[in-house]
């Protein structure tokens, strides 16, 4: 009889939890194959169009670091709206700056230990420099929405990546509800590429993206 | 006996009590020493057989702050705790020898004594070899050996121009200097060897100076630069500067003379001498600029390629000036017209040309090395140190020079491209320096089947980006820009070497911090189908056809690729 009501207590908390959407919610999973590089870590992996979706950015703490003449990480998605802190935790002094038409900004030179921020409101590609240093260079990619994945060192991905949000101070983020959606890649190296996806009502929609060596293309075409 | 103890520790109590009350200090500054050291106070005077200095810069050698003395000579430095029980406390001012005092802990500096530099520059001395500076200064010489600054008169292009050579050292191939004007030696001494240029009677022919056994004499040395008190105004000199120079021994020590950016260095092989000359761009100006005089009568007309600000910032309105080479004008003007709070203000060509590499990471705190490190280091940051590299023109200076976007709409069977070039990272126009430099975008509008999109409206590459294949490298035809001053003779042929121009033809080169905007269409022959463009921005170190003529092995560098 207690192992029938044991039997009959996990049902009940299975269906719960399956009526609620959280446990096959909707998602994207995928690997990116690349040609060309050696590694297919690194490569943005998001949808062009999706639902609107209100975040809090209120915590977020988004930062892009200054280190032995290197900005870290050299790829910085965020959502529109977030800012970016930029420390200098370099021995020499940083000059952060960006005359890309998405954001124009000069933050002067600053020495170690001090840290700068900038609102980006303007979705699109921000390529960042140092004013001193001709091999610093990074970009911030500015996102319409949250549902946008970087490849790890497998190629693999998963949208949405609610661990890249939780990391960096924004939690709830809810998943992809179902219906069709167009995803797309933006790697400073690899050819830019587009494929059309069916998010089902329950569960996650598996997808490869085999990419070349080539030239990226825009963020989003007008 | 129970009363007794009770007694007694109330007393202890009451002397803890009392203590704390009394002393609340005593812990507090123990704690102080230990995590937050106190500040160290130091005083005294800088001064001469002519009385007290003012305006010396005095600092615990290798520190970044300093303080100024006042009229009296006198200095204060309060600074943070020092580990060592003995330090040297620095004077250095312009026009003088550096001097320092040990100070033995807080408190009075015995007077720092300065001596001044009397002028009398020795017009027969020889420069140092740079082997001699390498001694001491491995690394420093090590990059600037590397740079081009340092072989810019074995620079094999500069003697093919000069004695009219291929690749190959084939003889009478134009253009060549030698070619038009047989019994010249010009004046490209003055910038390819400017250590033999300085030091007459030595000829002025650059292979006679290559014979020399003196390795100073090719390139710009260590010592011709650090010999230099001042930069004035020279109507005679090709660039319009000319360096002061100050070519003597120390008369107080059998150490030689030599001039820099520090304060601070006081060490016996050198009498070191601080001018802040060497932190300012107008120390570059006497080579990175270069103007040719047409002669009596001989006019162009300026207005018709530059704005009012820029003739007068390249200092062009008499109209009898040609200007070759202008970085340190084009630098300029693009500083003076910056307010005061902009953030880029003050930025000085050794900011970018003389700042740390990755490839020479990890950070160094000292700018001599070996022995002579252990004897006389000086541990500074390495934001007070300045690699002698000098890159400029090289593939990693460019990569960041320019960037692009682009923006693409389609309008029924029409697709309009918008091209945005801008010079992100160059503190003058890039290109700059040499007119035999340029920078093309060469754009290309395709279908879905990559089949070329026919151009209706924008500009296209001229001749002079080479005919032919466009794998090959040449651009001639191909929807674009190019990027370039084109230096013109009176016949009219462009491209021209400097000594036959009589005048700039156009000036499109990119203004620091400038974005430039093209507009090109392309038909669309479906108006569903769904085009892409790419953008290349490439780098031309010499024109195709000079590059063609002297077999020149010259390479196109890519700074950047777009695509929509």
């Amino acid at each position: 009889m207690k192992i029938q009501l044991k039997y009959i207590v996990f049902i009940a908390i299975f269906l719960f939890m399956g009526s609620t959407g959280k446990v096959f919610a909707g998602g994207i999973k995928g690997t990116v194959k690349v040609k060309g590089l050696r590694s297919p870590a690194n490569v943005l992996v998001y949808l062009s169009k999706s639902p609107d979706v209100p975040l809090d950015l209120k915590r977020a703490r988004f930062i892009m670091d200054q280190q032995n003449l290197t900005f870290i990480p050299h790829v910085l998605p965020i959502p529109v709206g977030a800012t970016v802190e930029f420390p200098n935790n370099d021995e020499v002094s940083h000059n952060v700056f960006s005359l890309s038409r998405t954001k124009k900004f000069n933050l002067g030179s600053y020495k170690k230990g001090k840290s700068k921020s900038v609102l980006f409101s303007k979705p699109g590609v921000v390529e960042l420099r140092c004013d001193v240093h001709a091999e610093m260079s990074a970009f911030i990619m500015v996102l319409k929405n949250p549902y946008w994945a970087i490849t790890d060192d497998r190629g693999q991905f998963q949208i949405p990546d609610s661990t890249y949000f939780e990391k960096r101070g924004i939690k709830g983020l809810p998943d992809l509800e179902p219906g069709k959606y167009l995803v797309k890649t933006w790697h400073e190296k690899l050819k830019s590429k587009k494929k059309t996806v069916v998010v089902p009502e329950n569960g996650t929609v598996s997808m490869t993206l085999k990419l070349t060596r080539g030239i990226p293309g825009v963020l989003y075409k007008r | 006996m129970r009363g007794r103890k009770s007694v007694l520790v109330a007393l202890v109590i009451f002397f803890i009590l009392f203590g704390l009350a009394y002393f609340p200090d005593l812990y507090s500054l123990r704690a102080e020493n230990r995590d937050d050291p106190p500040a160290i106070h130091l005083f005294g005077r800088v001064m001469s057989r002519y009385g007290p200095v003012e305006n010396a810069r005095v600092r615990i050698a290798g520190r970044d702050k300093f303080a100024l003395t006042d009229r009296s000579g006198q200095f204060e430095i309060r600074t943070d705790y020092l580990q060592a029980n003995a330090f040297l406390v620095t004077a250095g001012k312009e026009g003088w020898f550096n001097n320092a005092e040990m100070a033995n802990g807080p408190g009075r500096v015995k007077d720092i004594f300065l001596n001044p530099i009397y002028l009398g520059d020795r017009k027969d001395y020889q420069f140092i070899s740079p082997v001699t500076c390498s001694r001491c200064h491995i690394k420093v010489t090590r990059y600037w050996d590397k740079s081009k600054m340092a072989h810019t008169t074995s620079n094999p292009k500069v003697l093919d121009m000069f004695y009219g050579m291929d690749n190959n050292k084939q003889e009478g191939v134009k253009p060549g200097y030698r070619l038009d004007f047989p019994n010249s030696n010009g004046n490209c001494t003055t910038c390819h060897a400017p250590s033999a240029a300085v030091s007459s009677p030595w000829s002025q022919e650059l292979n006679e100076v290559l014979k020399s056994p003196r390795t100073e004499w090719d390139g710009i040395s260590c010592e011709y630069c650090h010999k230099v008190r001042k930069v004035v105004k020279d109507q005679e000199a090709p660039s319009g500067y000319k360096p002061i120079f100050e070519r003597q021994s120390s008369r107080t020590s059998s150490s030689i003379l030599v001039f820099g950016p520090y304060d601070d260095v006081v060490v016996p092989p050198m009498a070191a001498s601080y001018n802040p000359l060497f932190g300012e761009g107008r120390f570059c100006s006497t080579c990175h600029s270069h103007y040719k005089k047409l002669g009596k009568g001989n006019k162009w007309n300026p207005e018709n390629i530059y704005t009012p600000a820029e003739r007068k910032g390249l200092g062009l309105d008499g109209g009898n000036l040609l200007p070759i080479q202008t970085t340190y004008q084009e630098w300029k003007q693009w500083q003076d017209e910056l307010p005061p709070d902009a953030p880029n203000k003050g930025k000085k060509c050794q900011g970018c040309h003389m700042s740390w590499r990755k490839e020479m990471l990890p950070y160094d705190n000292y700018i001599i090395d070996g022995n002579a490190r252990r004897m006389w280091g000086v541990h500074r940051s390495p934001q007070r140190i300045n690699p002698h590299h000098f890159d400029g023109g090289t593939e990693r200076q460019l990569k960041t020079s320019l960037s692009m976007e682009l923006e693409g709409e389609i309008t029924g069977d029409r697709l309009k491209v918008h091209v945005y070039v801008t010079n992100t990272n160059g503190g003058h126009w890039v290109p700059t320096g040499e007119t035999m430099r340029s920078v093309m975008l060469v754009l290309r509008a395709m279908d879905s089947n990559a089949v070329p999109l026919k151009m209706t409206k924008g500009n296209t590459l001229p001749e002079w980006t080479g005919k032919g294949a466009v794998e090959k490298g040449n651009y001639a035809g191909q929807p674009g820009e190019i990027f370039a001053r084109v230096l013109e003779d009176d016949s009219g042929r462009i491209n021209v070497p400097f000594w036959q121009a009589t005048g700039v033809a156009s000036d499109t080169r990119i203004r620091p911090k400038t974005t430039q905007e093209f507009i090109f269409e392309f038909a669309l022959e479906d108006p569903e189908d769904e085009p892409s463009v790419e953008a290349n921005l490439i780098y031309r170190p010499v024109i195709r056809q000079w590059a063609d003529e002297k077999k020149w092995p010259v390479k196109d560098i890519l700074i950047t690729s777009k695509a929509w």
